[in-house]
């Protein structure tokens, strides 16, 4: 309430002819950047409604042309596409979750100073971020291990992004030391410290770390395709991306009607369906979002 | 791995030495020794008999799945194959947009399927040196019907393309009795009318023709080409290049045979490129072809057409009917366009293609099997018998299709196969699993043509009449002279592809070939040649 009080007084103070035009240049130049990142998106949404023809005579802007909704029909009503829908959100929550605690166990031990082996361990995070098994010993390790066509062949190898790991490593090694000395003065163990403590202080980090653990599992197919051997499996992203190497491919000899309007803009169904759920995610940790980045970059 | 591999191979050892213990002979002859290997195979199959399994057969597929037809148990396609031959299949379903790369892993693991189909010519190589693929080769007395129609339609030197340094191929590929062309320049007719003129036969009445266009339209291109990309000109060169005794395009390949001196030569080189660039220098000079054709996507050509600002385009039967004229209704209502059979150049009347299609890999794996010598049958009569292929893809007489004694085929009115029955409730592909592309390809020219529009027909039927030209002969390399090969011929490549655009759009003036030429030797051309005519005269001289 007292800030919010204040700033009248200071803004008429501030209020300048050279602020003026800043400000006004200000807005000019982020509508024009709105404008810009917001076009290519409208333009999808409207192809995504627009007859077949008028796409491919590049008709379509801002507004849907001869508006329908076949593409749509027929991805919706297809029985594997909510399958396959149902498994994206089952495969991002699991593999989130597991990674977030992976993540979060591995960053706070490595912010310990007086960890002995500390650089070895981060050598051996670090050391994944540029050499990897391979694809065929990888999937040989999958798989015998058992793990082949469970969520568990998408969550545990990508359980701990190094990237991620770093930033929060960073995080709470700038948290002040005394709050912990503090707290273990108090009584509490490691781990109560951890629980009761750290984390209640880093939601704005672990928000950041589940919206991009989030988003990465919500987009990824590789994995999927890789591990799962049955169409049921599988995540939406593996099943619209065949959808449209199926559409735009030139094997489909002899295509339908319906198929050719599914050509025409099954890219922009495409897109549509897939980023509006996650799209919905960012308005509850956009707030955290801004913070917790920059606590963990600047103070890292 | 290893040692699980090497296990089974001592099991494998063990139980030949038991089956046969008076041959004392070296693993050589007994890994030729099929007796143990016949379960459920019929003694007496030869071409034209019907393959019936005698016992209750499985075999793992692996299995490309397309999503405008995406796979179900419940087709008829998997209970009436197990109906007549007593095979059931075991696919495993890889979704079609990165089939290669689960092949790949697959194979490289250990743990793929033993039949893998949907692989084109050429992309065995790479898993022939593993180890983990058949050399099927070795198996063809097993295979009657392909056997016969290799004979027959003298495919003999189709398939010796296929041959690996050690004299073996590790592909059964899909067979075509003649060379099928899709590809040519689509043309407006009602341009052509207007300007009373006829469809062009040759190159230079292209030439002629579009001259004509320009006269009336003095500002705009006649023609605006597309499959441009990634490939610069990848339809419109590789078409055009036989005409002018060539390759390029999609079909450019570095070695060019030259039939008549018995050799190869380097293709970007060859007086045929030559004339082929110096053509469409000429279009382009005159302002009669696009330069931007080159450049441009497809619907950026598409919309040029669509929008009257282009007459002529590359087109295919399927692009023709589906794209063209769909979105031209649109735009441009009176609008009529056909796929002229291709012009033809200074080589006269010819046609130039393969007549190989994807095929069908077999894993190593499958030797230890004792159903192997019943599978072989099993994917001779399916693949290559003309029952089998008749089955693949209009399926089950009565039901699906009906056949009248002259041997047309007519699908059955409730069934809809690429439009013949747009009205059907039931579509072939999707709901009876026939039509297959993973089953049904290649064929006799009756049973390609069998789902063709009378138009298409038309200009097959003129195409038909080409001389098909030789394909040429294989020169397997050895594994240094492979890496050698490699890495000449890359930048060979890319020089030959970004000077052929330079000429084409007169970046570079033609009068400057001799020295495009010796910039090509600087890129050891001459080298490469060498080296694959070395490899041509070893293999030819191997095999005798």
């Amino acid at each position: 309430m007292v800030t919010v009080g204040r700033k009248p007084a200071r803004r008429r103070m501030q209020v300048t002819r050279g602020y003026r035009v800043f400000q006004a240049v200000n807005a000019v130049v982020l509508t024009v950047v709105v404008i810009v990142t917001l076009y290519p998106f409208v333009n999808v949404v409207a192809r995504s409604f627009s007859q077949e023809s008028y796409i491919r005579a590049g008709q379509v802007n801002l507004v849907p042309r001869g508006f329908n909704l076949a593409t749509y029909k027929l991805v919706m009503a297809d029985d594997m596409f909510w399958a396959n829908y149902r498994n994206t959100v089952f495969y991002t929550v699991v593999a989130t979750a597991v990674a977030i605690t992976l993540t979060t166990c591995y960053a706070y031990v490595l912010s310990k100073k007086h960890l002995r082996g500390r650089s070895a361990l981060v050598g051996i995070a670090v050391f994944t971020m540029f050499f990897s098994g391979g694809l065929i010993p990888n999937y040989i390790l999958i798989t015998s291990l058992g793990l082949k066509n469970s969520v568990w062949a998408i969550a545990l190898p990508n359980a701990i992004s190094v990237f991620n790991l770093l930033v929060m490593k960073a995080f709470f090694e700038s948290m002040p030391v005394e709050l912990e000395e503090a707290a273990a003065v108090d009584g509490l163990d490691t781990y109560r410290i951890l629980w009761r403590i750290v984390l209640p202080l880093s939601k704005a980090m672990i928000a950041t770390m589940v919206l991009f653990y989030a988003v990465a599992f919500w987009n990824s197919w590789f994995s999927a395709f890789l591990y799962m051997d049955q169409s049921d499996l599988f995540p939406v992203t593996v099943y619209l991306r065949n959808l449209i190497a199926g559409a735009t491919g030139a094997g489909s000899v002899g295509a339908a009607d319906a198929d050719l309007q599914t050509a025409a803009n099954i890219q922009a169904v495409t897109i549509v369906l897939t980023v509006v759920p996650i799209l919905l995610v960012y308005p509850f940790v956009q707030r955290y979002f801004v913070s917790g980045v920059m606590l963990g970059a600047v103070k890292g | 791995m290893a040692t699980r591999s090497r296990r089974r191979v001592a099991a494998f050892a063990a139980a030949l030495l038991a089956v046969s213990l008076s041959a004392c002979t070296g693993e050589e002859s007994s890994s030729d020794d099929l007796s143990g290997n016949r379960v459920g195979a019929m003694s007496d199959y030869a071409v034209n008999s019907q393959f019936k399994a005698t016992e209750a057969l499985n075999f793992s597929i692996l299995y490309n799945n397309h999503p405008n037809y995406p796979i179900k148990n419940e087709w008829l396609f998997w209970s009436e194959l197990t109906k007549r031959t007593g095979v059931t299949l075991q696919p495993t379903a890889v979704p079609l947009s990165d089939y290669e790369q689960k092949r790949s892993l697959l194979i490289g693991a250990g743990d793929a399927p033993l039949i893998i189909p949907k692989t084109y010519p050429g992309q065995e190589t790479p898993f022939v040196a593993s180890g983990s693929i058949l050399p099927v080769s070795d198996y063809l007395d097993l295979m009657p019907n392909f056997k016969d129609k290799i004979t027959k339609w003298n495919l003999q030197p189709d398939v010796d393309q296929l041959r690996q340094l050690d004299g073996k191929f590790y592909l059964l590929p899909g067979l075509h009795e003649n060379v099928w062309t899709d590809y040519s320049l689509g043309v407006r007719t009602d341009i052509l009318a207007q300007l009373n003129l006829t469809a062009p036969k040759t190159w230079d009445e292209v030439y002629t023709m579009l001259k004509a266009m320009k006269a009336a339209y003095p500002n705009q291109y006649p023609m605006s080409d597309r499959w441009s990309k990634p490939t610069p000109g990848g339809a419109l060169f590789n078409y055009m290049a036989g005409a002018f005794s060539t390759n390029g395009g999609w079909g450019y390949r570095n070695d060019y045979w030259d039939a008549d001196a018995k050799k190869f030569v380097f293709t970007g080189a060859t007086d045929g490129y030559r004339q082929m660039v110096t053509y469409l220098n000429k279009l382009v000079k005159e302002g009669l072809l696009d330069p931007e054709s080159f450049t441009q996507d497809d619907d950026t050509a598409i919309q040029k057409l669509a929008t009257g600002k282009s007459f002529v385009i590359s087109a295919n039967a399927q692009e023709l009917v589906n794209k063209y004229r769909t979105t031209m209704a649109e735009t441009l209502p009176k609008a009529t366009m056909v796929k002229i059979p291709q012009p033809v150049g200074p080589a006269g009347e010819v046609k130039a293609g393969s007549r190989l299609e994807n095929g069908v890999m077999i894993s190593k794996k499958a030797r230890e099997s004792k159903n192997f010598v019943a599978m072989m049958q099993f994917i001779d009569w399916l693949y290559y018998s003309d029952a089998g292929q008749e089955f693949a893809k209009w399926g089950v007489p009565g039901t699906t299709y009906d056949k009248d004694a002259s041997g047309k085929i007519t699908l059955a009115p409730d069934v809809d196969y690429v439009k013949l029955n747009p009205t059907a409730t039931k579509h072939l592909q999707k709901d009876f699993g026939f039509g297959n592309g993973v089953f049904a390809y290649g064929g006799t020219t009756a049973l390609l043509q069998s789902t063709f529009s009378a138009e298409e027909l038309e200009y097959q039927k003129a195409m038909d009449t080409r001389k098909i030209l030789p394909v040429p002969p294989p020169h397997p390399y050895e594994d240094a002279e492979a890496e050698q090969a490699t890495l000449w011929e890359t930048p060979l490549k890319d020089h030959v592809a970004q000077m052929t655009l330079k000429f084409i759009l007169g970046q570079r003036d033609l009068s400057e070939w001799d020295a495009y030429v010796a910039e090509l030797k600087a890129k050891n051309s001459d080298a490469y040649i060498e080296l694959v005519n070395k490899a041509y005269d070893r293999f030819a001289k191997q095999r005798g």
